[in-house]
């Protein structure tokens, strides 16, 4: 056995720096959030709450309102969702394995969407929705989310279905499988953790989509995120919108979570154009 | 059994350049021929068309006398094992095995028997439940051979299938492949671009180069009697020297040899074990560069006037040093003149004196 | 065969077909239906004709300048800050490993997760008044600071706060192609760390730099969301303006010319980011 002296590391300097200002600035407010949801009393200028209890909980849950966004949000972004897999998924897979006249220009055109600032394209739609008389309908803030989701749900897939192999692929058609049943059980398959990732974004993303859906829905179509801006507006009690940011935040961050480890983060940042 | 008869294939991409370029060859009933070639050669892609991957642009390729020019890869009496194993990592060594025969709908008795027969014969017993990343290489590869082995295809078609692998597992590996076609009288159809691998396992060597084929031949013959300069220097260490033949004797600046053929411009090929070191005599014919010793024998790097390197493969490299000067005297040679040969054999026993 | 190929690339094309047009009706379509509904109007005779008195209207009207440049100074600022708080993040991330390492990566994505009316709402509870600063520096004994919730600084720090982790992402995936080996022949020839950051790994990251730049103007440009709940209400944002325009003051047209000056003013950053991403595909 060689003997090994233990030199203490160079202390981290930057990285303990960094990790602290990141600490109060990233979590602190989030923090804070969650401890309203579980506060009855926290009066100026006590710095810890008076008074922790559910009460809150139970008079958010009591909320007709709240019932009715959450139900709409969760059907919104179910309808979303499959839309996007029906319409999108068939397409990727066009992307990724077939020839065709116009691929690279139609490819490429689902960026188009990104050359614009989002809020003025939203406002162009919406002058068109006018006329269609979908301002205020479901369906008018279901077509808008697909301005958000159409990219996502092309671009991820395609990239999971060329990540695939080919030569697993041919391996399959070799002992006798044919096209169809290759791409149900190999091609499929190998991609489907990332689609499955692509899916959770979008089914997520569509949930907390709040400018579409503010624009075109409100004030007829409440979502979960239009409500909490008139909480917000209308200075209710403070703790209705804590007892909502938590509630429905901490699942669907543990969802992105996975996704994110599935897709990764390169993969994540070149989707960006990083 | 099985034959495979590849009838003036051609595949022309986009773009017009011949891939394979008008190729025929008869493979005959449990024959292991190899493909042998550079890359661009066109050996993968010839070997594609006969798995069905790629369609030839002219041509017809028959299996047992049967065309199968234009079937789809499934429906083909072929079996491939691809250069990265290309093993479905999403289900266990079982289910890759058993994919094909599910295909099939054999019952599930068989599928079982079956796939224990052919992991038996791979040597992975018991490797059924394992993920395929849980394997080493030359297992995942072995699992492959497996994979396509298990539906008793009528041909067996490998790409380059130990590419991936070290050198001291593709050697293992090459003799497993070869006792299992050996034993299973299994017709097969073998591409590499490493002479090695092509002269310890075939019965014969298809040597292409740019999509067409230059010599078709058994390794032995292929080694020894190269039908042209591209064989004769790719296969082994091959020494050219450029020349002119002038009645009866092929001259260089330095040295000159016998050569009964037509006047004219000649290239002088000689292996280095066929080149024979002599002392000097007054008349310096090539300076030693550098001298290795291997061993069992040892190598002389040597240069001409003119610049020309050249090799010989020497018995004890002892006496030889460099800045020296020495004779050669090739003992077998052949002389090419524009890719055609002209004369003679490189046959020979290496050398036994000094 | 040629049959049998062309018949392969009908599938693909109707295959595509659905999202394609959806995209063209939903992205193409209103962008130049946009354009041509601002400058050209329907007389009542039927015949159109061709008129900029909505544009005439933004760029002489005081609010609509107003809102206009502080739309700009909110961009620039962010942009700026968002340069100098990912920079160093990046850098680190690029360099550090280890458990430390992980946890500010893992802090520095933490955004992405949180969408922005909860962010506003937090930002509130911490910023506002009777907030956690205000506790926190009553406890201490030291005066209140002034609230930047419901002023231009309210919406700066959202923003930066909502842009940091792509900022990071994207400046980090730049970093990842600036080899160790050039940073280590760099140290080699004896340039010292600021000359190593400034002469070997900011040139090989201005795409990157730009592309990140870009990228949070053209989300910072017209943001909505947290400029509505968190900025003043007047000036106004170019988001929260169109909005109130086209919903409270029921002027679709005067909001669409409001879009489309946006896009004018993004246009360069648009384009530049949208060709970097066809060109990191396209790799």
């Amino acid at each position: 056995m060689t003997h090994r002296t233990t030199r203490p590391q160079p202390l981290d300097v930057p990285g303990i720096l960094l990790a602290l200002a990141l600490s109060i600035v990233i979590v602190l407010p989030l923090l804070v959030v969650g401890v309203w949801a579980f506060t009855e009393i926290w009066r100026y200028p006590h710095v810890f709450p008076q008074q922790f209890g559910l009460r809150f909980w139970a008079q958010t849950l009591g909320r007709p309102d709240v019932w009715h966004a959450l139900r709409l949000s969760l059907t919104l972004a179910t309808v979303v969702t499959l839309a996007s897999a029906i319409i999108c998924l068939p397409a990727a897979y066009a992307f990724a394995r077939m020839r065709f006249p116009g691929r690279d220009i139609l490819f490429f055109s689902f960026l188009a969407g990104h050359a614009f600032p989002r809020f003025g394209l939203l406002m162009a739609i919406a002058a068109i929705f006018l006329q269609l008389d979908l301002i205020g309908t479901f369906w008018g803030v279901a077509l808008i989310q697909l301005v958000n989701t159409l990219m996502f749900m092309i671009w991820i897939p395609v990239a999971a279905f060329q990540t695939v192999d080919r030569r697993m692929e041919e391996a399959a058609r070799d002992v006798g499988a044919g096209p169809f049943r290759v791409f149900r059980s190999i091609t499929l398959p190998q991609a489907a953790s990332t689609i499955a990732a692509a899916l959770l974004l979008t089914f997520v993303g569509t949930f907390y989509e709040t400018e579409g859906a503010w624009l075109i829905g409100a004030p007829g179509i409440r979502t979960m995120p239009v409500l909490m801006i008139s909480f917000i507006n209308n200075q209710m009690v403070i703790q209705f919108g804590a007892v909502l940011s938590v509630m429905l935040w901490v699942p669907s961050f543990i969802a992105l979570m996975f996704a994110r480890k599935v897709i990764g983060g390169n993969a994540f940042a070149k989707g960006f154009g990083g | 059994m099985a034959t495979l008869s590849i009838h003036a294939v051609s595949k022309i991409f986009a773009g017009d350049t011949a891939a394979v370029d008008a190729v025929s060859l008869e493979i005959a009933d449990g024959e292991l021929v190899c493909l042998l070639g550079p890359s661009g050669s066109g050996k993968s892609t010839l070997l594609r068309m006969v798995g069905g991957f790629e369609q030839p642009t002219v041509g017809s390729i028959a299996i047992d006398g049967q065309d199968v020019t234009r079937l789809p890869p499934e429906q083909r009496p072929t079996g491939m094992v691809f250069q990265s194993h290309a093993l479905w990592s999403h289900m266990n060594v079982f289910n890759n095995l058993a994919f094909g025969l599910k295909l099939r709908r054999r019952p599930k008795g068989e599928i079982r028997d079956r796939v224990e027969a052919v992991l038996d014969l791979v040597g992975l017993k018991g490797y059924d439940r394992r993920m395929t990343h849980e394997l080493s290489g030359g297992q995942q590869q072995r699992v492959a051979l497996a994979r396509s082995l298990i539906l008793e295809p009528k041909i067996l078609l490998l790409d380059e299938p130990f590419a991936s692998l070290d050198q001291h597992l593709r050697e293992r590996l090459r003799e497993e492949v070869r006792d299992i076609q050996l034993r299973l009288k299994i017709t097969t159809l073998f591409v590499t671009h490493g002479q090695d691998e092509a002269l310890s396992m075939a019965d014969r060597i298809v040597v292409m180069r740019n999509g067409r084929t230059e010599q078709t031949d058994r390794p032995e013959v292929v080694y020894r009697n190269p039908l042209t300069p591209f064989v004769a220097g790719f296969i082994g260490t091959m020494n050219f020297i450029e020349g002119k033949v002038e009645t009866g004797r092929f001259r260089h600046a330095d040295f000159a040899v016998d050569l009964p053929v037509a006047d004219g411009p000649v290239t002088l090929a000689v292996r280095p074990e066929a080149l024979d070191l002599v002392p000097a005599d007054g008349v310096r014919q090539a300076t030693v560069n550098r001298v290795t010793d291997f061993g069992t024998h040892g190598l002389v790097d040597l240069s001409l006037s003119d610049g020309t390197r050249i090799k010989s493969l020497v018995r004890r490299p002892g006496p030889f040093h460099p800045g020296q000067g020495v004779g050669l005297k090739p003992r077998a040679f052949a002389a090419f003149r524009d890719t055609v040969k002209l004369y003679g054999a490189i046959d020979a026993e290496p050398a036994d004196q000094h | 065969m040629l049959g049998k190929a062309s018949a392969r690339g009908l599938v693909g094309l109707l295959l595509v077909a659905l999202p394609v047009s959806l995209v063209g009706w939903l992205v193409i379509w209103p962008i130049i239906s946009a354009v041509q509904r601002t400058v050209w109007r329907a007389s009542p005779d039927g015949a159109g004709h061709f008129d900029l008195s909505s544009y005439v209207f933004f760029f002489s009207d005081a609010y609509s300048l107003n809102n206009l440049s502080l739309t700009l100074w909110t961009t620039s600022v962010c942009a700026a800050l968002l340069l100098v708080v990912s920079l160093p993040i990046a850098l680190y991330l690029r360099f550090a490993r280890g458990r430390l390492a992980s946890y500010v990566q893992a802090l520095a994505i933490l955004p992405m997760f949180v969408p922005s009316v909860i962010l506003a709402y937090a930002l509130i509870r911490v910023l506002g008044p009777n907030g956690l600063i205000d506790l926190l520096l009553n406890a201490a004994g030291l005066p209140k600071l002034r609230t930047p919730y419901l002023t231009p600084w309210g919406p700066v720090i959202g923003l930066v706060w909502d842009n940091i982790p792509l900022t990071v992402l994207i400046l980090l995936s730049g970093l990842g192609a600036v080899g160790n080996s050039a940073i280590e022949a760099a140290r080699d020839v004896g340039a010292n760390r600021r000359q190593r950051l400034w002469h070997i790994i900011l040139p090989q990251i201005t795409t990157s730099i730009l592309v990140a730049l870009s990228f949070a103007v053209l989300g910072i440009f017209s943001a909505f969301t947290l400029p509505y709940l968190l900025g003043p209400a007047s000036p106004e944002m170019m988001g929260p303006y169109m909005q109130r325009t086209f919903r409270d003051l029921n002027d679709p047209v005067g909001a669409v010319t409001q879009a489309v000056v946006t896009f004018g003013f993004c246009i360069v950053f648009g384009l530049f980011y949208v060709r970097s991403v066809a060109r990191n595909q396209g790799k």
